[in-house]
């Protein structure tokens, strides 16, 4: 039997062994128990162990009133409790146990996952690629200083990508005792070059396709990628599970997509001078879908007439005129 | 350029007492209908005169200016002392309110029983009749209601009536007066009380549509809807608008447009026709304009070539265009811009001006920058600036865009198109055209349509889209 006294941080403060079959083991406060627990919620003598001829574990109630607890259960004060491996609660004191008859899986083999194992190259291409996306922005503009203003577009890049890094791996520092600096740059930079270059990209086909949806699928794209992004920092970062470091992940998105979604969508929707002019042109660019002819297009303008019409009911429901009957 | 731009600024003369206070002075070039500033707290009495003088005691023998400038002001008040009694002061309140929401001023003509005033002085209160009441304040101080007999929207006019009041009328004459005669006009300024001043008249404006007289004297808000004399103290026009922030240049109503609605002036109508009849009359009196105005055939093509491109410049006879090299904040780009505009436009409502139409091309050519480079600063053209619109009178836009083959050249179209809230019969378009064959050179064309029919505005778009053309 191993019982292992375990801090609330889940760290191991003390480990204790027992082999011979019918060894008892009381636990409390008293000096003369074989555990001595510094919790003033445990009693002087709250609980005996008895490793049983079998291997297993009797855990016995010493008539506490805080009781004891094995696995979230509180142990009956007559029969006691009989375990193989679980966790027995005294007063606030949590102590791990473990018996013989829990079966042993083979060694875990190291493994380094691709993120771990090119985390220099993938941080240096991530973060260049960021810097390369706010220097080549920059550079769009034709600004009339060039070296300044794209030395300023890639430094700002550089800021913000080394900000996010450094508040992750400050908090990979805190609960699991390593910086783990560029993996928390890989994933943050990666995922931010990938929705930027990617916008950019999006455009390139939104123009040849003529598709104006994809700049919806783009939003619902960078969430993703988002996400995916949260998800990795939250694992790598925290001690959380996969399913908590999930609904974490996912809560968080959901948070900041409605946020985003509030602050421009929603309020623009009601803007009267809001022109939309379709998918920014390229010029001389390859186009996939055929041109329309003048008459083509001036039909489909024709559908305006009730389109229009139907945003002044809109705008009507919204805010009746000022002499509307009530 | 310099002349539209002048009418384009012409502030509309009735003055909304309410918002008076909280706009500024002076805003030039903005044509709003209002903003006369707050009354002077020295303020004199309504019906103050100038003490009179006794030209027996001068001397036949004074100074020959001075008693050229003596004869001058005497006959301004002769011509105020002719006119005080038929001139009144057409007050609007809203809902029970004890003081007026705006004002503007109106002078007795025909029988006397008859008043005549601008329509944007009471188009509040046609538009909503349940709103707002119209009072008259005459200039012995008695009150009364006032009704709208007709209302001629193209011309800024109103003929406006009340049950007990007959008033001196004020005769008309309906030759336009020759550049240069001496000119008067009167009504209540700022709700100063009764005023007049003196100028001369300057002959019909020459690039306005609708018949205006150049007034070169004072006139402020409140005055509209006032009498405009002459030398006889006979009326040749009605005050209506001005040019803010420049000196001078007041603009008035030929009196010859009063007579055909003083005919279809019969009985009150607002009275007898529901708020949404009241504005549709006025949706069709803009329409019958449009049809005239927006279409008219130009003399010649109607076009101008620019760099191989022809580009429609008179979509209608009254456009006025203006050629210039527009300074890009970019050397290695080149934008030449060719604007067209109509140098008038109509009041439907106070703040709202309909049958607008504007065309303007611009051709940008790279002189160095990337294809990209050059393409971020074509979308920024095109994109660029942003609509002039007021949530209270216009629903959002609904767009359709489009890759088109035009003539010679490929270009996406972009048509916006929102209806007016208070005007179902009225539309603005907003069409969008960019050149995309080339890297380097491209046309960013805007046709703009304010207030129009849709039909029209289609057909005017057709004829644009269909004009332009590319020959490399």
């Amino acid at each position: 039997m191993l019982i292992e006294q375990v801090d609330p941080h889940g760290h191991v403060v003390l480990r204790h062994r027992f082999a011979a079959a019918g060894t008892e083991c009381t636990v409390g406060r008293d000096l003369g128990c074989d555990i001595v627990v510094d919790d003033e919620h445990a009693a002087p003598r709250h609980a005996l162990l008895v490793l049983q001829e079998d291997g297993r574990v009797n855990v016995r109630d010493l008539g506490t009133k805080n009781g004891t607890r094995v696995d979230g259960k509180r142990v009956p004060a007559d029969t006691g409790a009989i375990l193989e491996r679980g966790e027995v609660i005294v007063g606030r004191t949590r102590l791990r146990i473990r018996t013989r008859h829990v079966p042993l899986g083979p060694e875990r083999v190291f493994r380094r996952d691709f993120l771990t194992r090119h985390r220099t190259l993938l941080a240096v291409t991530g973060v260049a690629a960021c810097m390369a996306f706010g220097a080549f922005l920059q550079w769009l503009d034709a600004p009339s200083s060039l070296p300044a203003s794209v030395t300023k577009g890639a430094l700002v890049a550089f800021g913000i990508i080394a900000l996010w890094t450094a508040g992750w791996t400050l908090m990979a520092k805190l609960n699991r005792g390593s910086w783990n600096v560029r993996v928390h740059a890989a994933i943050g930079a990666i995922a931010a070059a990938f929705c930027a270059w990617g916008y950019w990209v999006a455009g390139l086909v939104a123009f040849a396709a003529q598709w104006s949806f994809l700049v919806r699928i783009g939003i619902a794209v960078v969430v993703s990628t988002a996400f995916v992004a949260l998800y990795g920092h939250l694992r790598e970062a925290t001690h959380y599970g996969r399913r908590v470091s999930l609904a974490l992940a996912g809560a968080v998105t959901l948070v900041i997509g409605v946020i985003v979604w509030v602050a421009t969508i929603g309020v623009d929707e009601s803007d009267v001078n809001r022109v939309a002019l379709g998918p920014d042109v390229r010029l001389g660019a390859r186009r996939v879908v055929p041109n329309r002819d003048t008459a083509d297009y001036l039909t489909e303008v024709d559908a305006l007439r009730l389109a229009a019409g139907r945003e002044r009911q809109k705008s009507l429901l919204n805010a009746p005129l000022a002499d509307a009957e009530d | 350029m310099v002349k539209s731009g002048l009418l384009i600024a012409a502030l509309w003369l009735c003055g909304f007492a309410s918002v008076a206070a909280a706009q500024a002075t002076e805003k030039p070039a903005e044509p709003v209908a209002e903003s006369p500033p707050e009354p002077a707290p020295e303020k004199q009495a309504p019906d103050a005169e100038a003490d009179a003088v006794d030209e027996d005691a001068l001397d036949a023998a004074a100074v020959e200016a001075d008693i050229v400038a003596q004869e001058l002001s005497d006959e301004a008040k002769d011509r105020l002392d002719a006119a005080r009694e038929s001139v009144v002061q057409i007050r609007g309140f809203f809902e029970g309110s004890a003081s007026s929401a705006f004002h503007g001023s109106g002078f007795a003509v025909d029988d006397g029983r008859r008043i005549v005033t601008n329509y944007h002085v009471v188009a509040q209160a046609v538009l909503f009749p349940r709103q707002y009441r119209l009072e008259y304040l005459a200039s012995d101080g008695r009150t009364g209601p006032l009704q709208v007999l007709a209302i001629d929207v193209r011309n800024d006019l109103a003929i406006v009536a009340a049950a007990e009041l007959e008033l001196p009328p004020l005769r008309l004459r309906s030759e336009i007066p020759a550049q240069g005669e001496r000119a008067w006009s009167i009504g209540y300024p700022l709700n100063l009380g009764l005023t007049i001043t003196e100028g001369v008249a300057n002959g019909l404006v020459e690039n306005s549509i609708e018949q205006r007289i150049h007034y070169t004297g004072a006139i402020n808000g409140g005055m509209s809807g006032g009498p405009a004399l002459d030398r006889r103290g006979h009326v040749y026009g009605v005050n209506v608008s001005v040019v803010t922030g420049r000196q001078l240049v007041g603009f008035v109503v030929p009196a010859k447009h009063i007579a055909p609605l003083l005919a279809r002036a019969k009985g009150p109508l607002v009275e007898s026709l529901s708020a949404e009849q009241l504005r549709q009359r006025v949706t069709a009196q803009v329409l019958a304009y449009e049809a005239e105005v927006l279409e008219a055939a130009p003399e010649a093509d109607g076009t101008q070539k620019v760099r191989g491109f022809t580009l429609p410049t008179k979509l209608s006879r009254h456009l006025e265009c203006s050629t210039f090299d527009e300074r890009s904040p970019h050397v290695r780009m080149r934008v030449e811009t060719v604007s067209c505009q109509m140098p008038s436009r109509v009041l439907a409502q106070p703040g709202v001006y309909v049958a607008g139409l504007s065309v303007q091309h611009r051709i940008a050519q790279s002189t160095g920058l990337h294809p990209l480079q050059f393409e971020r600063q074509v979308n920024d053209l095109a994109a660029g600036p942003r609509r002039a619109g007021a949530a209270p009178h216009v629903a959002p836009f609904a767009c359709r865009d489009a890759l088109v083959s035009l003539d010679g050249f490929d270009a996406r179209v972009s048509t916006c198109v929102r209806q007016y809230r208070l005007f179902a019969g009225l539309y603005d378009f907003d069409v969008t055209v960019v050149g995309i064959d080339d890297p380097a050179e491209a046309l960013v064309s805007r046709l703009t349509l304010q207030g129009v029919s849709f039909d029209i505005g289609r057909r005017t778009m057709e004829r644009y889209l269909g004009a332009l053309q590319w020959t490399r």
